[in-house]
């Protein structure tokens, strides 16, 4: 059984994730490492109201038996655990993100904080976008150097120190991408765009 | 005839060794589909009121369905109605391989075996093809071991047939026994292999015959096909729990939520590092080979293992724990080994263990004089199974099940069973859906006619709260109707945890190239489960067979995620029979009759 304090960082990420409209009632999922093991949403689990037994604990390392109760993207999460530094991940359906994905090759962030954290956000293409054979190979190459990553029509994984930080990420790449998107609407010039004098585009 | 079936069945009457082939009336396709649906239909037309499930009375109906056989992942299954020995209720069973699409191709949809070969004139059934049928001798196949007889059959009819046969289990009646498909596969429940053991049928031999099956929309079925794979390569049960474990990978997991029956149901929770010991990681590492699959499926979930010693199929989840923990046993090497002689002897490993398991109660409460029987006991589990098989010394009793035993030796209460039929692998004090399911199950105590923890435990489609009482009935109601309906497609109920059913009505709307919708199906299965309760209550089957032991009601679990729960099964009931539309004792209504075009039995 999972401890209370790791429960309640789950709990609070989750109802987060869940308030910002960033998942539907049960889709997305968060993970941490925890002492050679990874500690992850139990797949049909509604993210905004966990409970203790909906943390299951599933290997680092390989699959086991917990993959019959864990995240359907549970192998993305290991990848991104075996292969960057991660220590938590976080995959959500932000709404501007995917949007964004959907007519663009890269986000680029306009806005102080965005420009601060992020610069760019990538985009990645994959053939199964609901598939997560795919995302485990494809995503971990981009996190190796940014914090957050977009798969195309599907949604952001993010990663972070801890569940927070991660938090931070998919909230703040969110952010940035609201912004880009209403500009993008309102369809005047920028009175100044800084990611042209910082090159962001070549982060 | 409708796209995907033959619309003949093969008859043969072993007391006169005729054979003949009659029409299929394509309404009742439209109403019961195949497999189990078609089965249960031909049986409860044909079957007088409460026979001997032993005598030559009885009949043995094999069905395949309309996507046996097909493009759709997972369609290598068929179905066997029959009429239990163990229960005496109505009983359907079904397997994989590939004996089904086999025997489709020879232009059938079921064979539908009665009467009674006589005792000196032992024999085998071979189908060659449409209309190339045959009862052969069988005399030097008598007491072989299934592995012997698959070996000696295959040296007669060749490499290419499949061989479904009993082992000295079902020679010898007992009631506990299956029958085999090629050695290694179960028609498990029920002592199905008795019934076959009574007609002195040793074996059923299928050569794959000529028909093709040419449906119109070819295309459109090969794209459905690979939206079913994509669904299947991305859930993680399918795609890796299954394929890499076996179905052994839910011994943690039930462990994990204080459901993993220990010592006959005294706890049901184990330390982690004694669960590992029988872990499907554990079996991975230790003794797997290689993992095989049935016809078109991709999941592969068989095990292909090697002892050191012995080599050979499984264990399953099942079978590993009935074998094991549920006997105090957690040898990994003896319950293999014990897995093993199940096999090939015909048993069925559930209720073997169970059976066994509940001696060792017997024997813990002063009530048996058998003190090898001790929870825990590797030594003897390889013997009195051979015993069993034999009916030799205290294996004959057990040879009659749990609730025979626990009768003659007055400690009724230690059997863990419904309708005389062993409790699967799921203390239904941890999930309450799925406790229901046993109590109300049609064949007994059951898993798999309306798996709820699929929905308690992994859930799949959603997690639902495994301690809530209302509404899990409604539930109930979908999954038995939706189960009624893989058994009679046939499919297998694996494929459910990627595929939504509304997978298996477009694959059946496109083969048939008829629209049938989800709620066409769901009445289909209603229909079929109704008519196996008509069945039943003909029998005088009643509310008082719908029950649990009172272990599950009356004393809580002491340790573990499920602690200090009982089952509120009166509340349960009393809202199943309302969804069912059946009357307070458990008897469907009229009304119900009229709505699904069913006439009583008599």
């Amino acid at each position: 059984m999972i401890d209370q304090e790791t429960y309640k960082q789950f709990k609070v990420v989750g109802k987060v994730l869940t308030d910002h409209r960033y998942n539907t009632s049960h889709s997305g999922n968060i993970s941490m490492r925890a002492g050679g093991k990874i500690l992850i949403k139990r797949r049909g689990a509604m993210l905004g109201f966990l409970e203790p037994e909906d943390i299951i604990e599933t290997d680092l390392y390989k699959a086991d038996s917990g993959i019959m109760l864990s995240s359907t993207e549970t192998d993305v999460h290991r990848q991104i655990y075996l292969n960057t530094d991660a220590m938590a991940v976080i995959h959500a359906h932000n709404p501007f993100c995917v949007i964004l994905s959907l007519i663009e090759d890269e986000i680029t962030c306009l806005d102080a904080e965005g420009i601060y954290a992020y610069r760019k956000i990538p985009i990645i293409e994959v053939d199964n976008p609901a598939g997560p054979t795919d995302a485990a190979r494809e995503v971990p190459k981009v996190l190796k150097d940014y914090p957050i990553v977009v798969v195309r029509a599907h949604g952001v994984f993010a990663k972070g120190n801890t569940l927070l930080d991660a938090l931070q990420n998919v909230t703040g790449a969110e952010q940035s991408a609201m912004f880009r998107y209403y500009t993008m609407l309102i369809g005047k010039p920028l009175k100044r765009d800084y990611s042209k004098e910082k090159f962001f585009s070549e982060w | 005839m409708p796209y995907g079936m033959n619309s003949t069945i093969l008859k043969i009457n072993l007391n006169s060794e005729k054979i003949v082939e009659n029409n299929l009336n394509d309404e009742i396709f439209h109403k019961y589909l195949g497999g189990r649906g078609l089965g249960i239909k031909l049986f409860s037309d044909s079957v007088p009121k409460n026979i001997n499930p032993l005598s030559k009375e009885n009949i043995l109906i094999f069905s395949i369905g309309p996507l046996t056989g097909s493009v759709t992942p997972t369609s290598g299954r068929f179905s066997l109605v029959t009429k239990s020995p163990l229960t005496d209720t109505i009983f359907h069973s079904n397997s994989g391989g590939f004996w089904g699409p086999y025997f489709k191709k020879c232009g059938y949809d079921s064979l539908f075996i009665t009467g009674k070969l006589s005792s000196e004139n032992k024999g085998y059934l071979l189908i060659e093809d449409y209309d190339k049928v045959e009862i052969k001798d069988a005399e030097n196949l008598w007491g072989l071991k299934t592995s012997e007889t698959l070996e000696k059959i295959q040296k007669v009819e060749g490499k290419n047939c499949q061989v479904l046969c009993i082992g000295p289990a079902g020679e010898n009646l007992v009631k506990i026994s299956s029958i085999m498909n090629q050695a290694n596969r179960a028609f498990g429940r029920g002592g199905v292999g008795a019934v076959m053991g009574s007609k002195n049928l040793k074996a059923i031999v299928v050569k794959s015959g000529n028909k093709k099956f040419e449906g119109k929309n070819k295309e459109r079925l090969k794209k459905l096909r690979i939206n079913a794979i994509d669904k299947i390569k991305v859930v993680p049960i399918t795609s890796q729990g299954l394929t890499l474990f076996g179905t052994a990978a839910l011994v943690k997991v039930i462990n994990q939520f204080g459901m993993f029956p220990i010592n006959n149901f005294q706890s049901a929770y184990t330390e982690p590092n004694k669960i590992d010991l029988v872990s499907g990681e554990h079996l991975r590492e230790r003794f797997l080979e290689g993992n095989e699959g049935c016809y078109n499926c991709i999941i592969r979930c068989g095990r292909m293992t090697n002892t050191g010693e012995k080599s050979g199929k499984g264990p399953e989840y099942e079978s590993l724990w009935a074998l094991g923990p549920l006997t105090g046993i957690f040898d990994l090497k003896t319950i293999t080994h014990a897995n093993y002689s199940c096999n090939e002897y015909g048993l069925d490993t559930i209720s073997t263990g169970s059976t066994i398991a509940c001696g060792m109660e017997l024997q813990q409460q002063g009530l048996l004089n058998e003190h090898s029987l001790k929870f825990g006991n590797n030594d003897m589990l390889c013997d009195l199974i051979e015993k069993i098989a034999l009916k030799k010394e205290f294996g004959a009793d057990l040879a009659e099940g749990s609730l025979r035993l626990s009768k003659k030796y007055k400690g009724e209460s230690y059997s863990m069973q419904v309708k005389g039929m062993e409790i699967p692998a799921y203390d239904p004090r941890g999930a309450f859906g799925h406790a229901l399911n046993y109590a109300v199950s049609s064949r007994g105590a059951c898993h798999l006619t309306g798996f709820l923890v699929a929905l308690e435990v992994l859930g799949v489609p959603k997690k639902i709260d495994r301690f809530s009482v209302r509404g899990k009935s409604d539930l109930l109601f979908l999954k038995q109707n939706q189960s009624a309906v893989e058994d009679s497609l046939v499919v297998c109920k694996f494929v459910g945890y990627a595929l939504g059913f509304e997978f298996q009505a477009r694959f059946l709307s496109t083969i048939l190239d008829k629209k049938i919708s989800i709620t066409d199906l769901i009445t289909i299965g209603e229909r079929i489960y109704t008519l196996e309760r008509l069945f039943n209550v003909r029998e005088g089957f009643s509310r008082k067979d719908d029950t649990l032991p009172k272990r599950f009601l009356e004393t809580p679990l002491q340790k573990g995620p499920s602690n200090g729960r009982v089952v509120p099964l009166e509340d349960l009931l009393n809202e199943y029979y309302e969804v069912r539309n059946w009357d307070k004792n458990g008897i469907p209504t009229d009304e119900l009759l009229e709505k699904l075009s069913l006439e009583k039995l008599t």
